[in-house]
C-alpha cells in the first residue's frame, strides 16, 4: 500500500495560488477599477478627475439612457413571456416517441444556436431587406397589394430584435428542456394516467413541478441575456451604430458600448455598466425568492 | 499570499527560504505535475527573452486597402532616398486600427510615426485636455512653409481642435449627384435646366413612377438612407447648417437647420415623398441602383470610384452633376467622409515624419495615382491644374469627373470637429425620423408646417447634446 506523505497546511493554497493570481487580476481587480471609475472622468489612465456622483446623477437626467432602459426592459419582456413558452412547446412536442425524424427536428432546431448572432443577424436584415429581401418579395408576388417596401426591420424595431432573438435562442432553450423532460418519472406519469389524469393534468400536475427548477434557471438566464443585448441591433442596425430607427433599437449595452468607445467617456460607461449590474443582481435575487417560494409552496 | 510569505520568513532565512518553498512544491506535486509546471516556466522565460522584432524605419498605419497599395508602391522611392528610414506600412482595419491608436495615446503603448485617421475616428482623440492628444500640433509647419493657403481651406476644419491643426488633409470629397443618365434623357429631362432643389424635384417628378400598377411607387428621384445620419449631414452643410460652430459649440437648433430639416422631413416623409429609401453601401441598394428603383443619389468623389467598381456593368449609364443648390445661387456641393494622416508625438522621427507625410499627401505623382484608383480629387489647389482631371470617364459617360468635382471643391462647406460629434449627428437623425412620423401622422409634407416641429424636436437635440458636454471637465474652451 502506498504511504500518504503529509502535507503542510499552505499546499492548498499553493495549489489555489494559480486561480487566485488570475482572478485577481483579470476579475477582481478590473471590477474593483471599474466601480472607481464610475466616479471619475478620464482621458485615458494618465488624465483622471473624481467627479462624485456627477456621472450617476447625470444618468438620472439622460434621456437617451431611459430609452435604453425602455427599449431593454421592452426586448426582455417580449423575450421571456415569447421565448421560454416556446421553448417548452417545441420540447414537449419533441420530446413525443411517437414523432417521426425527432433527431432531425431537434438538430433544425438547434442548429441557429451554433452558428451564432452575427449570422443570424445578417440573414435577419437579408431576409426582410426592403423591396430586394426574400420576405417583401415573395409575399408581393403571393400577394399583389403587399407592399414591396414594408419596412419590416425598421417599422417593427422591438418585434424583429425579438423574432431574431427568439429564432437564435429558442433550440437552446428548447435543449435544456427536453433533458428536463425526460428525467420527469414515468411512473409517476403512468399513474396519473391510472387515475384518469387528462393530457392537460398530468402536464400541469406532473411534468411541470418536475422541470420546475430547469425553466427557474432557463427564465434568469434568459432575463440576464435579454438585459445584455448588444450584437443583435448592431448588426441589424449597423448603418446607425445599433440605434435603429429613432433610437427604438438602442440597448443599454449598446449605449454603454458608445459612450465608453466612441465617445471614450469610460466613466459615465462605468457607471452604466454598475447600475446594469446592480439590477440584473435585483432581478436575479427577486427571481431566486419568487422560485424559493413556489418550490416550498409545491 | 501576504501571511503564506510570513510564514515562510519567519521560519527560514531569506536564502534558505527559497530552497524550502521550491522544495515544498516538488514534495507536494506529483512528478508529472513538476514536469509540466517546469516545463510552462521554462518556456515563459524563452518567450519573455526573445528579442523584439526591430522597428526601424518610419511606420505608418492605415485603414484602408487603398491607401495601403499607393503608399506600398511609392516605398521604393522613398527608401532609396531615405535607406537609413526605410517606409513600413500596415494595413490596419478600422475598429483595431481606433483601439491601438487610443491605447498608445492613452497608455504609451506603441504607435506608429504616421496614424492615417478617418473623420468617424477623430472624435475621441479630441476629447481631453489640448496637451493630452497623441498627434502632433501642425499649425505652425503648416504656416511656415505656407501650406495653409496651398490647401483647400476647409478640407482642414474636422482635423482642427480649438484652433490646432493635428493632421494633414487627405482630400476634399466634394458631393456630386449622380443620376441615370439614360432614365433621365428617356424621359427627355434636361438637367440644365436645374439650380435648385426645387427645380429638381419638379423637373423630375414624371419620374416618380408606380411602374407595375401596384399602387406602389417603383422609381424615386432621389434616394438615401435614411437611417444613416451622414445623409442629412450632406443637406445641412450644404444649406449652411451644420453640428458645430467654429469654436465647438453645438449649434442643432439654428435656424438653418430647422428650416432644412422640415424641408427633408417633407420629402423624406407624408403624402408627397419623393425621396426613396435605399443604403447605397449594401448589395441591395447597388441592385435597387442598377434596376432603376434609384434615379439619382448624393455622393462624393471617393464614391464615384467605388461605384464605378461595385456596378461596372452599369458603365455609360451614369452621369454626375452639381447638387442642386437650396436657393438660387447657392451652394452647389457638400462634403462627405474625410481621411488625415497625423504625426505621433511618440515618433522618434518627426521630421522624416512630416517630410513623409507631404510625400504622400501633395505630391503630384501620388495625387495622380490616388485619382485613378480611387477618384479621389487631392487637397492641394497645385495639383488642380493637372490634365489627368481633364480625361473623360467612360463609365460616367464620358464626362471629365476630376475637373467637375475639382470645380466645386472651392465651395465645399467646412467642418468644424467635435469629440461629440457622433452624438451631434445621432441626436439630429434621431430628430429626423421623429419629424418623418410628424409628416405621416399629419398627412402633410409641407415644410412651412412641419418647421413648428423641427423646431421642438431640434431644440430638444440641442439639450441633449448641451447636457453631454456640459459633464466634459476637460473641454473648458467649447463648452456652450
Amino acid at each position: 500500500m502506498k504511504s500518504c506523505r503529509p502535507h503542510s497546511p499552505w499546499t492548498p493554497w499553493l495549489f489555489l495560488a494559480p486561480f487566485l493570481a488570475l482572478f485577481s487580476a483579470f476579475i477582481a481587480w478590473p471590477l474593483l477599477r471599474s466601480l472607481i471609475l464610475a466616479f471619475e472622468q478620464t482621458f485615458g489612465p494618465r488624465t483622471v478627475t473624481y467627479v462624485g456622483l456627477l456621472n450617476f446623477r447625470f444618468m438620472l437626467h439622460d434621456p437617451m439612457f431611459w430609452v435604453a432602459v425602455r427599449n431593454t426592459a421592452l426586448f426582455a419582456f417580449g423575450t421571456l413571456v415569447i421565448q421560454v413558452p416556446a421553448a417548452l412547446a417545441l420540447a414537449l412536442l419533441l420530446n413525443r416517441p411517437a414523432l417521426r425524424g425527432r433527431a432531425l427536428f431537434r438538430l433544425v432546431f438547434f442548429s441557429p444556436t451554433i452558428v451564432g448572432t452575427v449570422f443570424v443577424g445578417v440573414i435577419f436584415s437579408v431576409l426582410l431587406e426592403r423591396r430586394t429581401g426574400l420576405v417583401n418579395t415573395l409575399l408581393h408576388g403571393l400577394i399583389r397589394s403587399w407592399n414591396p417596401d414594408f419596412a419590416w426591420v425598421d417599422g417593427f424595431v422591438m418585434p424583429s430584435l425579438i423574432l431574431a432573438s427568439l429564432w437564435l435562442s429558442v433550440g437552446f432553450n428548447m435543449a435544456y428542456l427536453l433533458a428536463a423532460l425526460q428525467n420527469v418519472p414515468s411512473d409517476q406519469l403512468d399513474a396519473a394516467s391510472i387515475d384518469g389524469a387528462n393530457a392537460w393534468q398530468r402536464f400541469w400536475h406532473v411534468t411541470f413541478p418536475a422541470i420546475q427548477p430547469v425553466l427557474n434557471i432557463l427564465v434568469l438566464l434568459t432575463l440576464v441575456g435579454s438585459f445584455q443585448l448588444f450584437d443583435l441591433p448592431f448588426i441589424l442596425y449597423a448603418d446607425s451604430f445599433g440605434n435603429g430607427p429613432n433610437n427604438a433599437a438602442l440597448s443599454i449595452v449598446t449605449y454603454l458600448y458608445q459612450t465608453g468607445f466612441r465617445s471614450g467617456d469610460l466613466g459615465y460607461a462605468s457607471a452604466i455598466g454598475w447600475v446594469l449590474t446592480l439590477v440584473l443582481v435585483a432581478a436575479a435575487l427577486l427571481h431566486r425568492r419568487l422560485s424559493r417560494h413556489e418550490e416550498a409552496g409545491s | 499570499m501576504i501571511s503564506f510569505l510570513a510564514y515562510w520568513w519567519r521560519r527560514f532565512s531569506p536564502k534558505t527560504m527559497v530552497c524550502h518553498f521550491f522544495a515544498e512544491i516538488v514534495r507536494s506535486l506529483s512528478p508529472g505535475i513538476c514536469f509540466v509546471l517546469g516545463l510552462g516556466v521554462v518556456s515563459a522565460t524563452i518567450v519573455a527573452l526573445l528579442p523584439v522584432a526591430p522597428h526601424d524605419g518610419l511606420q505608418i498605419w492605415v485603414g484602408d486597402g487603398n491607401h495601403a497599395m499607393l503608399y506600398r508602391a511609392l516605398a521604393p522611392e522613398w527608401n532609396r532616398r531615405h535607406p537609413d528610414l526605410p517606409l513600413r506600412v500596415s494595413l490596419i482595419v478600422g475598429p483595431a486600427l481606433q483601439s491601438r491608436m487610443l491605447s498608445g495615446f492613452y497608455s504609451g503603448t506603441p504607435v506608429a510615426d504616421l496614424i492615417e485617421v478617418e473623420r468617424g475616428q477623430i472624435g475621441q482623440v479630441f476629447a481631453g485636455p489640448l496637451e493630452d492628444i497623441g498627434f502632433a500640433d501642425l499649425s505652425d509647419r503648416l504656416a511656415q512653409e505656407g501650406l495653409l493657403a496651398k490647401i483647400n481651406t476647409s478640407s482642414f476644419s474636422p482635423w482642427t481642435s480649438r484652433g490646432h491643426i493635428f493632421g494633414l488633409p487627405h482630400d476634399v470629397h466634394p458631393v456630386m449627384l449622380i443620376y441615370r443618365a439614360d432614365l433621365v434623357e428617356a424621359a427627355g429631362i434636361d438637367v440644365g435646366q436645374i439650380e435648385t432643389w426645387a427645380d429638381y424635384f419638379r423637373l423630375m417628378r414624371p419620374l416618380l413612377k408606380d411602374l407595375d400598377g401596384d399602387g406602389y411607387i417603383d422609381r424615386y428621384p432621389l434616394t438615401v438612407s435614411l437611417t444613416n445620419p451622414f445623409f442629412s449631414e450632406i443637406f445641412l452643410l450644404q444649406g449652411g447648417g451644420g453640428y458645430f460652430d467654429p469654436a465647438g459649440h453645438p449649434t442643432l437648433n439654428s435656424a438653418t437647420n430647422v428650416r432644412i430639416l422640415a424641408q427633408l422631413g417633407g420629402w423624406y416623409a407624408g403624402p408627397d415623398r419623393m425621396i426613396g429609401d435605399v443604403n447605397m453601401y449594401t448589395g441591395s441598394g447597388l441592385r435597387q441602383l442598377g434596376e432603376g428603383y434609384a434615379i439619382a443619389l448624393p455622393g462624393a468623389d471617393w464614391y464615384l470610384g467605388s461605384l464605378s467598381v461595385s456596378l461596372p456593368k452599369m458603365a455609360g449609364k451614369f452621369k454626375i452633376m452639381p447638387l442642386p443648390a437650396w436657393a438660387k445661387g447657392g451652394r452647389r456641393t457638400s462634403v462627405n467622409g474625410g481621411t488625415m494622416l497625423g504625426i505621433t508625438k511618440a515618433s522618434k522621427h518627426p521630421e522624416a515624419a512630416w517630410e513623409l507625410a507631404k510625400y504622400l499627401y501633395f505630391s503630384p505623382v501620388m495625387a495622380r495615382r490616388l485619382f485613378e484608383l480611387t477618384h479621389i480629387v487631392s487637397p492641394m489647389k497645385t495639383n488642380w491644374s493637372q490634365t489627368y482631371y481633364d480625361q473623360p470617364d467612360p463609365y460616367y459617360s464620358g464626362q471629365p469627373v476630376g475637373r467637375m468635382c475639382l470645380q466645386q471643391a472651392p465651395d465645399v462647406p467646412t467642418r468644424p470637429a467635435s469629440p461629440y460629434f457622433s452624438s451631434a449627428i445621432q441626436l439630429v437623425n434621431s430628430a429626423l425620423n421623429q419629424l418623418m412620423q410628424v409628416a405621416d401622422r399629419s398627412a402633410t409634407s409641407d415644410p412651412a408646417k412641419l418647421e413648428p416641429d423641427a423646431r421642438r424636436l431640434l431644440d430638444q437635440a440641442q439639450r441633449d447634446l448641451v447636457a453631454q458636454m456640459n459633464r466634459n471637465v476637460f473641454l473648458a474652451g467649447a463648452k456652450p
